[in-house]
């Protein structure tokens, strides 16, 4: 069984199903959850960082503040078992609170 | 405006220059010990402090200051490993360090600095003092021998502090993801 991932992992790997730069993942990022994630700019570059030892993204052309990232196909795996993993939260979620008919 | 200060705590150095900062005092420069402000609007820059892995190449280094300056981050001034970011209010709340995760291998990196300096002080507490008391004219090794004890003990005091922070930390992490 693979680790949860932490939210802002998953979030940027969800990112970079397109590639982009690590200030355009921070930016995406915020904009999808409407300014809730917030990543800081040290937890960023740690986790693109360790993401690329991993191999769940590879860098592509381009030097510095311009270097671009993009997600794996084993990367693309591990954001889908994830999601299965939110999935089955949710699903658990749903049916009790459904069952005690508050929603 | 130029000040003298002496910092061995670095939440107590940031917590003092955002003070500063809030009061329309802007660090633009540190010279040793004397830190240089720059009169400004009150609280228009955020500053925030960050220690790097000891072991990263310049190269890394590099790579992390331009991403940094990528997101609107300025380098204000950097000694040895100590880097001292400011950026603007109007770009929001500034935190290098979002998530517990992230915070936790913040803390066990600073932690691992702390052990080497104390380490490092402490050997050369008990070389000195051995060279003192086996040749006891030896004024001078003695002298060394104090001052890196008085630096073990100085440094005891971020330490302790970190592993403080720490604490608290695993304690959030033990309910919380995030």
């Amino acid at each position: 069984m693979q680790q949860p991932l932490t939210e802002g992992v998953y979030y940027i790997l969800l990112a970079l199903y397109e590639p982009r730069h690590g200030y355009g993942i921070m930016q995406i990022v915020e904009e999808w959850s409407d300014g809730r994630v917030k990543l800081g700019a040290g937890t960023t570059y740690g986790a693109l960082k360790n993401l690329q030892e991993k191999k769940f993204i590879e860098t592509l052309a381009g030097e510095g503040r311009k270097k671009e990232y993009v997600i794996t196909s084993l990367g693309k795996q591990i954001v889908e078992a994830e999601v299965t993993r939110i999935k089955e939260l949710y699903n658990n979620g749903r049916k009790i609170i459904k069952a005690e008919g508050d929603l | 405006m130029r000040i003298f200060k002496f910092f061995f705590d670095d939440s107590k150095e940031e917590q003092w220059i955002n003070d500063m900062a809030s009061k329309g005092w802007h660090l633009k420069k540190i010279r040793f010990s004397f830190y240089y402000f720059e009169q400004g609007e009150e609280g228009e820059y955020e500053y925030r402090l960050e220690v790097l892995d000891h072991f990263l190449k310049g190269k890394d280094v590099k790579e992390y200051l331009d991403f940094t300056e990528s997101a609107g981050i300025e380098l204000v001034q950097k000694r040895l490993n100590w880097l001292y970011f400011r950026r603007h209010k109007s770009k929001g709340p500034f935190e290098l360090y979002s998530d517990a995760s992230s915070k936790l291998t913040y803390f066990n990196r600073m932690l691992s600095i702390y052990y080497l300096l104390i380490f490092i002080n402490f050997l050369a507490v008990c070389t000195n003092g051995a060279f003192a008391l086996v040749e006891l004219t030896y004024d001078l090794n003695f002298f060394i021998s104090v001052m890196n004890l008085l630096a073990v003990l100085l440094l005891i005091v971020p330490t302790i502090n970190v592993i403080k922070r720490k604490r608290i930390l695993k304690k959030e992490m033990a309910m919380f993801e995030n």
